[in-house]
């Protein structure tokens, strides 16, 4: 692919980024209380999504256990609060750090088992630290969680905690963003691709995996201290493998492949989950079904469905074509191939 | 000296219906290459039906009739489940066959909901194995030296059914190799569903045998599985030897640990895994992931 036609798709990331900015901004004119609350917890879930997405999605690494991250984020702010009286601000910066030392330490280990068993152990991380944490009550407050002012003054009114989360998620969605298509997001996305390979040529696996690793847990902190900045607590279940469920989840929602699909299944996550509690007794019924359909009939989420649903406009109207279909349509044309065997979107970060 | 034996034995216990269990979660993953999240909601449904069964009544035969039909009536919900759902999906990534079993984990566990609510329930122990017996000095429940011995009883029948027969042989050989045996003329997908099937039986028989001894609640589902996981994976996934070794590790770990440590003692079955896979990591008898 040459150089011209990349640079298109390389803008549509920030310009959706904007995009998504500009539409959200608008919450605290036109929402109430109750709903900005929301929309503001789905932005801090995006964050949470699309850290994890760097493992799962570009690494090919299916960890069950950042919630462990997502839980010493909203914990190193509410146990520095508890025991140090430490300002937010200050623990906003340590918070992630935190996230990412510890991401360091479990991936050393966690990286030295395959598939399945990274799955596994990376649960078993998580949930020891959920026992834990409800175990030594006089140290993290045990099953009730941390509660208290642990937040400043400005973040107390609704409007202002919901424009810092806006900004905080999407420096940190840009500087994942950056990541991926760094280098060493390359490189990543050839190892899950074949790690054989990629050994081959001389890229050393390990280093790489526990850096993405390592980020990964350091987003997902961050995320996890936008969770403070929403519920003004910390509570144990942040650490459970149910909790390290959602941003899979949402992933797969969302469209995997896809820098911006897990931000877009965690938005479509919290709303819909509003709309099915209020409406169906059988809400986990219905998410189950949901989940099924998606993955027997649209494995790419929601952002598949999109870009298919986009292509087969772009056969009568092939202005409306991404640009990764134009140069297909363009290959078509002079008689090469044209999608891929397996049916996955062309513009799918592959 | 009977402290222990007693201490031993309620290990050996908690280890029965949890092998159990486990056996038929490694044995699908080892040759249909599946972590089976609904493994969990089968084990359920067998408690649940159970405590339908049985009811209040503490007469015995209804219990036998529970240990024998529901396992059956729950294996046909399994091959049913393989054969619509988890047939589309063996050729995808691991991350798509999770979601796959986690949704129907959900919309299983949304159904025994609806169909037994939310009240805790329970199961008399059968008349016949009512009571305790003395043994070396200290009290034992009958039935939870039923219980171990049906454990060993269905640890040999796997054993036998593994070793010294055509279908034993045909798992064996999918574990290590499906696009042979398929190539030597087997049935693959059928005998990918006898497998299911059979790994279903056990998972709603370990809910049978255990019912009488726990508290029948939602919940139950997700948190036989976190344990069925655990032992599977020290054992070493498609390993049933293993199931047996990582279920022993585990409910020594519990026993103990509530003795000594209580504080700590949810903590030690993850240490334990976590320091399995850090020495071994695919398990004390798996073979390492290709």
């Amino acid at each position: 692919m040459t150089t011209i036609l990349r640079k298109p798709a390389s803008l549509r990331v920030p310009a959706g980024v904007i995009a998504l900015i500009v539409v959200l901004a608008l919450g605290p004119r036109v929402l109430s209380t109750a709903a900005l609350l929301n929309v503001q917890d789905a932005v801090g879930l995006a964050l949470f999504a699309c850290a994890t997405n760097l493992l799962i999605g570009y690494g090919g690494l299916v960890s069950f256990g950042q919630g462990a991250f997502y839980g010493i984020g909203a914990y190193t702010v509410a146990l520095a609060w508890m025991h140090l009286n430490a300002s937010f601000w200050v623990t906003l910066v340590v918070a992630p750090v935190v996230g990412g030392v510890a991401a360091l330490a479990v991936g050393l280990l966690a990286l030295r088992t395959r598939q399945l068993y990274f799955a596994l152990l990376t649960l078993a991380v998580s949930q020891l630290l959920y026992v834990i944490v409800q175990q030594q009550e006089s140290f993290t407050g045990g099953a009730d969680g941390v509660f208290g002012p642990m937040l400043p003054g400005f973040l107390l009114n609704p409007g202002n905690a919901y424009w810092f989360t806006l900004a905080v998620a999407a420096i940190g969605l840009l500087v994942l963003w950056q990541i991926t298509r760094s280098p060493f997001g390359m490189t990543l996305r050839a190892i899950r691709e074949n790690r054989e390979r990629a050994e081959a040529l001389g890229v050393n696996v390990f280093l790489h995996q526990l850096l993405a690793f390592t980020f990964s847990g350091f987003f997902c902190a961050l995320a996890g201290v936008l969770y403070v900045v929403w519920g003004q607590s910390a509570n144990p279940n942040l650490f459970s493998w149910t909790e390290s469920g959602y941003p899979i989840f949402m992933a797969v929602l969302g469209g995997q492949y896809m820098f911006l699909g897990p931000a877009l299944g965690a938005l479509i996550y919290e709303q819909a989950r509003d709309v099915l509690l209020a409406s169906f007794s059988d809400s986990q019924l219905v998410f189950g079904a949901v989940l099924l359909v998606i993955i027997l009939a649209a494995p790419d989420g929601v952002a598949g469905l999109l870009n298919r649903g986009r292509r087969l406009l772009a056969r009568r109207w092939p202005g409306l074509a991404p640009a990764t279909s134009r140069a297909a349509a363009a290959a078509r044309a002079s008689g090469g191939q044209d999608t891929k065997p397996d049916g996955r979107p062309e513009t799918a970060v592959r | 000296m009977s402290h222990y034996l007693i201490t031993f034995l309620s290990a050996l216990t908690e280890a029965s219906a949890l092998f159990i269990a486990a056996a038929g979660l490694t044995l699908v993953f080892g040759a249909l290459r599946i972590i089976n999240i609904a493994h969990g909601s089968f084990y359920a449904f067998g408690a649940f039906a159970a405590t339908t069964l049985v009811g209040g009544a503490a007469g015995g035969w209804r219990f036998w009739l529970a240990l024998l039909a529901v396992p059956f009536a729950v294996a046909v919900l399994g091959g049913v489940t393989e054969i619509s759902v988890l047939r589309r999906v063996y050729g995808k990534d691991h991350l798509a066959q999770l979601v796959v079993t986690y949704a129907l984990f959900l919309i299983f566990g949304d159904i025994m909901l609806r169909l037994w609510g939310s009240a805790a329930r329970s199961v008399p122990v059968p008349s016949a194995l009512a009571g305790s017996i003395t043994l070396g000095g200290g009290e034992f429940p009958v039935y939870d030296l039923f219980a171990i011995g049906a454990a060993a009883g269905v640890g040999l029948a796997l054993w036998a059914l593994l070793q010294r027969t055509t279908l034993g042989w045909r798992i064996r050989a999918a574990v290590e190799d499906r696009e042979l045996l398929a190539s030597a003329g087997t049935n693959v997908p059928l005998l990918f569903t006898t497998v299911f099937v059979i790994g279903t039986l056990l998972a709603a028989l370990a809910g049978v045998l255990a019912a009488p001894l726990e508290s029948v609640a939602p919940g139950l589902d997700a948190s036989i599985i976190i344990s069925a996981f655990i032992v599977s994976v020290i054992g070493g996934l498609g390993s049933v030897a293993g199931a047996a070794i990582g279920a022993l590790v585990i409910a020594l770990f519990n026993t103990v640990g509530v003795l000594w440590a209580p504080t700590w003692e949810p903590a030690f079955i993850y240490l334990a895994m976590i320091a399995v896979l850090a020495l071994r990591p695919w398990g004390l008898l798996g073979t390492a992931e290709r």
